[in-house]
């Protein structure tokens, strides 16, 4: 009696979160996908057919270069967030001490705020004239005619800061973890600084961080990076210890991971950036997808677009999933 | 002993688990099993007014309607005589509350006309309540909804000031020959907006295509379609009453080659107002009566361009389903009592639609100055310049915002 009663309860306690998912996912999910194959127009009505499976090429065709735009910014903004989420992240679990919470709390505390509304604040902190460039233009350090606003640039920087969180957190939680004794009996057995680590990961950070801003400003990249390379070497093998890299990074990967499809996941889809930050040369799939939608009211396009958005972010994914294989990772070094 | 203590609190576990489960299903169900009441709009940048759940529709057919405890009004930014000190205050409203007792909830939620509309269509596509009484949206849209059946069809006998008011040049309209779906709000003239102390003195629309120092990247078109296509049509020469597929591709041409150019910092709606305010654009398409709001920044000028002016009509519709129709229409009638509506008028700088408000300016001691002003009473020699852009079918329509999407870059 008492057997079978038990395997009963998981169920039960799973059916309320399974029937939401049916009815709020995957019946709209599955509305999405007959409405790719329809044809017609919203006053002369919709017929479904399976020949209109040409919607799908159709659609995507006149916007590849939305779609190499958008991965190029997620992923852009992704490493940007991990570079900076990383050392907050580890400065909070690690040194936090005393101050956690309040610090944890601070990183959180723009979140209270809508999405809109802390985008729209870029706007007026990246005006051309505006607190930032006001007055480095007088000073004279940037020309008159430099912007970030409607541009990339600020595209990736409000996507970076709108999703600094998530990658934050789960980071947060994986250090969390970490037994700092295995950092110490690390560092007993010679995995200081100054050692050949520290050295590799600060020369690969300046080397993208250089090479990502010679893209960005069309700078030639020979000299930044190689200057960057050599700079960051210097300053990781100072602050950055052998330990760090064998011990404590592969340990926090799985937050790394976690954190990285937290961030690119949603920003790949997103349109709000683009639409206030950027230009009409920087629009996302995301701005197609609600033009489809809300201005040509295509809903058949519309719909094909999503479903290969989701796609190409499933394929994607597994494919990181794949390469990351942070078990075999993790496990390996320790 | 031992032993069974352990098991008696193993079992209770194990029942307070499954108990809660239970629980948590039966719950689960039963709230399944209320129906909500109808669903409320939350797409696009809209506030939802609150208390939009099923209020039943008042009657107004024949008799004068009662006016209700609250009103929600959606309209565009600039188009209502605001408190200058206070921004939230706007005196008709307070004199229609005054009057009436009803509270309006006044929002400036309209950025554009396709995302608004878009924001409601479902609540009206499935007879629910759109959670606002009255909408204002341009002509062509008006003719759309009309077609669709979206909208409320007037009780004239509720509005004896709006059909006794009315511009005898409104009157012509196809789309409404009975006047009895939509209210002319007020007619805008789209133009350029530009700052002479930056740009110098501008007199022809082909500035906004044309790359010079002074306002390259600092250039903006409006994604309104019929708007920035007839002004590029201008432009490149063909007429806008009259638009083709092929004028349309010239247009569309002009604009794609001034942003190659560099000339085009962005393509926006409403928003170019806060460009132009903070300088970080000089010469916009822009909408006649925002210009005068951008008191911030006096230098920003409305300039008349010389090849002519597109100028269109905002209208009040009361979207199908609202429920509050009778206030709506003592409210939009309240607006044409020629002394309300120059109270309106004294504070939004686009044409009136109702007869008498020109007089009472002149008359008037403050606003003496208000009667010749361009913006509001264009004088007789600007007409030609005036553009309306034509009448476009449906197959056309699609077609014009298929080529237009290139130049907002979707």
């Amino acid at each position: 009696m008492l057997r079978r009663r038990r395997s009963l309860i998981p169920y039960l306690l799973l059916a309320p979160g399974l029937l939401w998912l049916i009815v709020f996912f995957v019946w709209p999910l599955l509305q999405v996908f007959l409405a790719s194959f329809w044809s017609g127009s919203v006053e002369r009505g919709y017929t479904l057919s399976l020949s209109n499976w040409t919607n799908y090429p159709n659609a995507i065709e006149p916007v590849l270069p939305h779609v190499g735009r958008s991965v190029l910014y997620s992923l852009t903004a992704t490493v940007l967030t991990l570079l900076i989420a990383y050392p907050l992240a580890y400065t909070i679990a690690v040194r936090g001490g005393r101050f956690k919470n309040l610090l944890l709390f601070l990183v959180v505390a723009p979140f209270f705020t809508s999405f809109l509304l802390r985008t729209l604040s870029w706007k007026i902190i990246l005006s051309d004239n505006g607190v930032i460039f006001g007055p480095l233009k007088d000073i004279g350090i940037l020309p008159d005619d430099f912007r970030v606003l409607a541009t990339p640039m600020a595209v990736v920087a409000g996507i970076t800061y709108n999703f600094l969180p998530f990658m934050t957190l789960p980071i947060y939680v994986a250090l969390e973890k970490i037994d700092l004794r295995l950092v110490e009996a690390a560092q007993d057995l010679y995995a200081g600084p100054w050692q050949r680590g520290g050295t590799l990961v600060g020369g690969l950070v300046g080397g993208v961080l250089a090479a990502g801003l010679s893209f960005a400003f069309g700078w030639p990249p020979v000299i930044p990076v190689v200057l960057a390379i050599l700079v960051g070497a210097f300053v990781g093998s100072v602050f950055v210890s052998e330990a760090f890299v064998r011990v404590t990074f592969p340990l926090s990967l799985p937050g790394v991971f976690a954190g990285s499809l937290l961030t690119f996941i949603p920003a790949v889809g997103d349109y709000v950036n683009a639409e206030f930050l950027g230009n009409p040369d920087s629009r996302m799939l995301g701005n197609v997808i609600q033009n489809r939608f809300l201005t040509q009211n295509d809903f058949p396009e519309a719909s094909a677009l999503s479903f290969i958005l989701m796609a190409g972010i499933l394929v994607m994914v597994l494919i990181y999933t794949r390469l990351l294989g942070t078990e075999q990772l993790t496990q390996s070094r320790i | 002993m031992p032993d069974r203590i352990d098991l008696s609190i193993e079992i209770t576990r194990r029942r307070f688990l499954a108990g809660s489960a239970l629980a948590g299903f039966a719950a689960f169900l039963s709230a399944c099993g209320t129906q909500g009441t109808g669903a409320t709009a939350t797409a696009g940048a809209a506030t939802l007014p609150p208390g939009t759940a099923s209020t039943t529709a008042e009657p107004s057919v024949g008799v004068r309607a009662t006016p209700s405890a609250e009103l929600n009004w959606a309209n565009w930014c600039c188009y209502l005589d605001v408190d200058t000190a206070d921004d939230t205050k706007w005196k008709t409203l307070e004199d229609f509350q005054a009057a009436n007792g009803t509270v309006v909830n006044y929002q400036e939620v309209i950025d554009e006309n396709e995302g608004f509309v878009a924001s409601i269509s479902n609540q009206i596509k499935n007879s629910q309540d759109p959670g606002w009484d009255i909408i204002v949206v341009t002509d062509w849209m008006v003719a759309r909804l009309v077609r669709l059946g979206w909208v409320e069809e007037f009780d004239l006998a509720n509005m004896p000031n709006y059909v006794a008011n009315v511009r005898d040049i409104y009157k012509s309209q196809q789309w409404d020959a009975g006047m009895n779906h939509h209210a002319p709000w007020q007619t805008g003239m789209t133009g350029i907006g530009y700052d002479p102390t930056v740009t110098g003195v501008l007199t022809s629309v082909k500035s906004l295509f044309t790359v010079d120092p002074r306002w390259k990247g600092k250039t903006e078109f409006l994604t309104e379609m019929r708007d920035a296509v007839g002004l590029a049509m201008l432009a490149a020469g063909t007429d806008p009453r009259t638009p083709t597929r092929e004028g349309c591709d010239k247009a569309v041409e002009l604009m794609q080659k001034a942003k190659s150019d560099g000339i085009v910092r962005d393509v926006k709606g409403n928003a170019y107002t806060e460009d132009l305010s903070s300088g970080d654009a000089v010469l916009c398409m822009a909408w006649s009566g925002d210009i005068v709001t951008l008191t911030d920044t006096p230098s920003v000028k409305f300039l008349f361009p010389d090849e002519g002016v597109m100028f269109w009509t905002d209208n009040c519709v009361i979207p199908k389903g609202a429920a509050h129709k009778g206030t709506a229409e003592l409210m939009i009638d309240y607006c044409y009592v020629p002394e309300h509506a120059a109270q309106v008028e004294a504070g939004v700088a686009y044409i009136t639609p109702v007869k008498g408000v020109q007089e009472i300016f002149a008359a008037s001691a403050d606003n003496k100055a208000l009667a010749t002003d361009p913006l509001r009473f264009p004088p007789a020699e600007l007409e030609p310049k005036l553009v309306q852009f034509g009448i476009l079918n449906e197959a056309d329509e699609a077609y014009f915002n298929e080529q237009f999407a290139k130049v907002i870059g979707v």
